[in-house]
């Protein structure tokens, strides 16, 4: 998990205090998670699902000994399902653990804080609520994902509201 | 806080502790020198051990306790009701400072000159008597008064303190030990107080008033109950491990010594870490003599408390869940149930109320039992007031029995209303304790006749973690159903399944044994957008479920075997939903989520069915008749009926006679690796012999640590059971009860011979053992 290339490309800029992201692609989209929110990286799962859960929830997996509530990023943003396994993130929040359902986990990006910029206003509120923020690398915006927006609890929350 | 401190507090509350539990006793039998010993060894332990740690304050107080019990002891000094009060205010006084010093860790400012004073005074009868105390020959010529006062500490005490804080454990031996030593006399009376077993709550933890315990002390160990905890949750782990290993190598020979080898290492890793979790219920009966006592004082009420099966064990965490409810319900017993001496008078009876509490276990539960004889509860009070708060409608209620009418004191409404409780005799925070007991997968059952009593029964699941389960399938997933909850499952086969299931105006019905009980298809419930494929022209099966005093079938796709899962919690959004108690991990690693009957029941609107309230109501009489009925599967074997305990029942299987193998002349049953012993004393395997295409059927029930099959004829009904007496002696006999008015013979289960093992619980006793767990 070293720095990626899109770091080494901007050499001049790695003298400031980089953050390390974790790339995930969804349907065609790329987000990043902040590395020290996670816990663990599970290749292919197979969540178990929930009948009557609320339509964000991705279902259970097995993690450690306990049972994890899953959150599906696909069914967040109201993409259609996909054929074939998806990848699990193990996050930590606040409220403790759970697992984040991704399409495919990519490489681990190191972005400079200087390049971030909150959620622009024009944001959809339900989206804006999902997002911290952006950073602006060459290749395009990378959305970065706020483990702790993304905890069931606080989606159910405020879904229900 | 260091440690010496630590130990002596947890020595301390748990003299207490005894001391409270021998002072209720001595009310009863103010010359028994036993309990006065052990009194006096309570607060001499905590004075002596105080003096050293350098809590004048507590020393004090324990001082002055200890000159008057040194007079009671000795005899001169008769302890009467005042002289009582007065020793459980020093109880209270003590456990005050205590508690200051846990939180503190000093013991704080108090003044307890009233207090002492008071003691004193009790003892002031006879002040000179104080000079015969034995702890005391320092102070032999010094009045008690002055004893009192004095804050140097008698050098006789020095020896004490120290023993006690070398060995703490055995600190309770350090003071009959030098009472001995002194030609004290309370030595023999200590060593009495072993055989005495008439007593009410006869001591629970009788180890420490005796002499010969040393050794048992000392092989004991505290253990930080966190650690437990986890170690629970690693034999959780191992069992999941343990059940994915035994089905990935089910097929492999060379594995199987191997597997059935980890298997009995777990099951008694398991047995053992659960057996350390386990403690008497004795630790919270202990505390309802003194309840009782206060309560009837200021009830003024005259109340005899009984307390049987007191060493009954139960998980500590579930011991802690239950104390609340128990003392409310005792509460509600002594407040709204047993009435003041001069009513008991005019309804022609005993002035005194008689409470009982009851503990035992029941296959894997443990039953704990409320039983008052007091007024009982008048179900058409409650009825009219049901309907005068809106909980129910005037038709509901006309059609509801008495006792789905007694359910209706669990509803938070029927709490608050001061009006029905002083009517209806209960109702305080009735729902409080039905909560509490149902958080941890208990159940509550009430039982009442007006005028006669009321019982409340409390049943408790032995542990939280691994709960027995059958998993079944519907929307092609697993879910796994508590076996609690379940009473018996019922196949339909394809062929019948049009037929079987019945409908009406849209609610599907099926005819059980000529009753009808309301379905819920799993199915539709868990997708309610998806209209189901039809039943019809589907197998099936229906899962008989009782919960809440709701019986209604569950109809899922398909069942797999019954499975012992590890309870995991849920997340809050997922609890949300209200149809899940956890989750768990199968063998076949795969997850399923644990049904909560009870909520299933509520969200499909199920209530007890108009056909099973008749069936009930003459089964609730019989129980109130005998008070304690227990339960009866009755079958007939070679024509005449005879009874199993319900309890002890696993399944009933039917299956072709083809089924059954013979061991030389025993007939055996073989599932999938296991194999049932079949007991067949009335020839129904024998007279089926000849026709290959009979159906036999097969009652497995659970002996001990094995399984058994008895081949049964016909199985006819369950019933609720009476116990006999023997005519004159009054013993209650054994292997029968009395069920539907005739006398009927117990299967004798343990009489089944068992099957040839190769070593004492291995291989397929094992397993069988930790599948009937």
């Amino acid at each position: 998990m070293s720095a990626g290339g899109s770091a080494s490309a901007r050499g001049e800029k790695a003298a400031a205090k980089l953050v390390e992201m974790c790339s995930v692609r969804v349907g065609t989209a790329l987000f990043g998670v902040p590395i020290p929110h996670i816990l663990e990286i599970v290749g292919s799962a197979r969540p178990q699902p929930v009948p009557l859960a609320p339509a964000f929830v991705g279902g259970l997996v097995h993690y450690r000994g306990d049972v994890l509530t899953t959150v599906s990023l696909r069914r967040l943003l109201e993409l259609p399902p996909r054929e074939g396994t998806q990848d699990l993130l193990v996050l930590e929040s606040a409220g403790g653990c759970f697992g984040l359902l991704v399409d495919s986990v990519g490489e681990v990006l190191s972005v400079s804080p200087s390049d971030y910029e909150p959620n622009p206003c024009t944001m959809d509120e339900r989206r804006r609520a999902l997002f911290g923020g952006a950073y602006k690398l060459k290749s395009g915006l990378l959305a970065m994902l706020d483990p702790e927006r993304l905890d069931p609890m606080r989606l159910s929350g405020s879904r229900a509201a | 806080m260091d440690e010496l401190t630590r130990e002596f507090l947890i020595e301390s509350q748990e003299g207490l502790d005894r001391m409270e539990r021998c002072l209720t006793d001595l009310e009863g039998r103010p010359q028994d020198a036993g309990l006065l010993a052990e009194i006096f060894r309570a607060v001499h332990t905590i004075k002596g051990t105080t003096g050293f740690l350098g809590f004048k304050r507590l020393e004090k107080l324990a001082h002055a306790g200890e000159n008057l019990l040194g007079v009671l002891r000795d005899g001169k000094l008769t302890a009467d009701g005042p002289t009582i009060t007065g020793l459980l205010q020093l109880l209270d006084g003590l456990r005050a400072i205590l508690k200051t010093i846990e939180d503190e860790d000093k013991e704080g400012e108090g003044e307890d000159a009233g207090l002492i004073g008071r003691l004193e005074e009790l003892q002031g009868a006879k002040p000179d008597a104080a000079a015969g105390t034995v702890e005391q020959p320092v102070l032999a010529k010094a009045g008690a008064r002055r004893a009192a006062r004095r804050s140097a500490r008698p050098r006789r005490e020095v020896s004490a303190p120290l023993e006690a804080l070398v060995a703490p454990v055995a600190a309770a031996e350090s003071a009959p030990g030098s009472a001995r030593s002194q030609g004290e006399p309370a030595a023999a009376p200590i060593a009495g107080t072993k055989p005495e077993v008439e007593g009410v709550a006869a001591r629970p933890r009788a180890e420490g008033a005796g002499l010969g315990t040393g050794s048992a002390a000392e092989s004991t160990l505290r253990v930080d109950v966190a650690l437990l905890n986890r170690m629970m949750n690693l034999v959780g782990e191992l069992v999941l491990t343990r059940n994915q290993v035994l089905q990935a190598t089910a097929s492999d020979p060379n594995m199987t010594l191997l597997s059935r080898r980890l298997d009995m290492v777990t099951a008694d890793l398991r047995e053992s870490v659960m057996k350390a979790r386990m403690q008497p219920v004795s630790n919270i009966f202990s505390k309802m003599p003194r309840m009782v006592r206060d309560l009837s004082q200021s009830l003024g009420r005259r109340v005899r408390l009984e307390m049987e099966g007191q060493e009954t064990e139960l998980d500590k965490s579930l011991l802690e869940a239950i104390k609340d409810p128990l003392i409310h319900a005792v509460r509600n017993a002594m407040d709204h149930g047993i009435e003041p001496p001069d009513v008991r008078l005019a309804a022609g009876k005993e002035p005194e109320g008689n409470l009982k509490l009851r503990a035992s276990q029941e296959g894997s539960h443990v039953v704990i039992e409320i039983c008052d004889d007091g007024a009982g509860i008048a179900v058409d009070k409650i009825r009219r007031k049901a309907i005068e708060r809106g909980l129910i409608t005037v038709q509901r209620a006309a059609q509801q029995t008495d006792r789905e009418l007694l359910q209706l004191i669990f509803l938070p409404g029927f709490s608050t209303a001061s009006a029905v409780t002083t009517v209806s005799g209960r109702g305080v925070g009735m729902d409080v304790v039905r909560t509490n007991v149902e958080r941890i997968g208990g159940k509550v059952e009430i039982e009442s006749r007006a005028g006669k009593g009321t019982t409340l029964r409390l049943r408790i699941p032995l542990t939280l973690a691994i709960i027995p389960a059958l998993i079944v399938r519907s929307v092609e997933q697993s879910f796994a159903l508590p076996q609690g909850a379940l009473s018996e499952l019922v196949h339909i086969a394809a062929d019948q399944a049009a037929t079987a299931i019945e409908w009406m105006e849209g609610a599907p019905l099926y005819r059980l044994r000529g009753k009808l009980l309301p379905l819920v298809f799993l199915d539709r419930l868990l997708m309610p957008g998806r209209e189901a494929a039809t039943s019809a022209g589907r197998e099936s099966f229906i899962a008989v479920l009782d919960a809440d005093g709701r019986h209604f079938g569950l109809v899922v796709d398909g069942l797999a075997d019954p499975e012992e899962v590890v309870v995991k919690p849920l997340s809050a959004v997922l609890k949300e939903i209200g149809l899940y108690s956890g989750a768990t991990v199968l063998g076949s690693a795969d997850l399923a989520l644990i049904l909560d009957p009870g909520a299933i029941a509520q969200r499909a609107g199920v209530t007890a069915s108009a056909e099973e309230e008749t069936g009930n109501a003459v089964e609730g009489e019989e129980k109130g008749g005998t008070g304690k009925g227990r339960e009866y599967l009755l079958v007939e074997i070679a024509g005449r009926p005879v009874a199993v305990p319900l309890g002890v029942v696993l399944r009933i299987e039917q299956l072709p006679v083809s089924r059954i193998e013979w061991i030389g002349c025993r007939p055996v049953l073989h599932f999938g690796g296991q194999l049932l012993p079949v007991e067949d004393s009335g020839g129904v395997l024998e007279s089926a012999q000849g026709d290959a295409g009979a159906q036999i059927i097969v009652v497995v029930c659970r002996e001990s640590d094995r399984q058994v099959g008895i081949a049964v004829s016909h199985v006819l009904d369950v019933a609720a059971g009476g116990e006999l007496f023997q005519a004159g002696s009054g013993q209650r006999t054994e292997g029968v009860t009395l069920l539907k008015q005739r006398v009927t013979g117990l299967v004798d289960l343990g009489g089944v011979a068992p099957l040839p093992v190769a070593e004492k619980g291995a291989g397929e006793a094992g397993a069988i053992a930790e599948a009937a767990r």
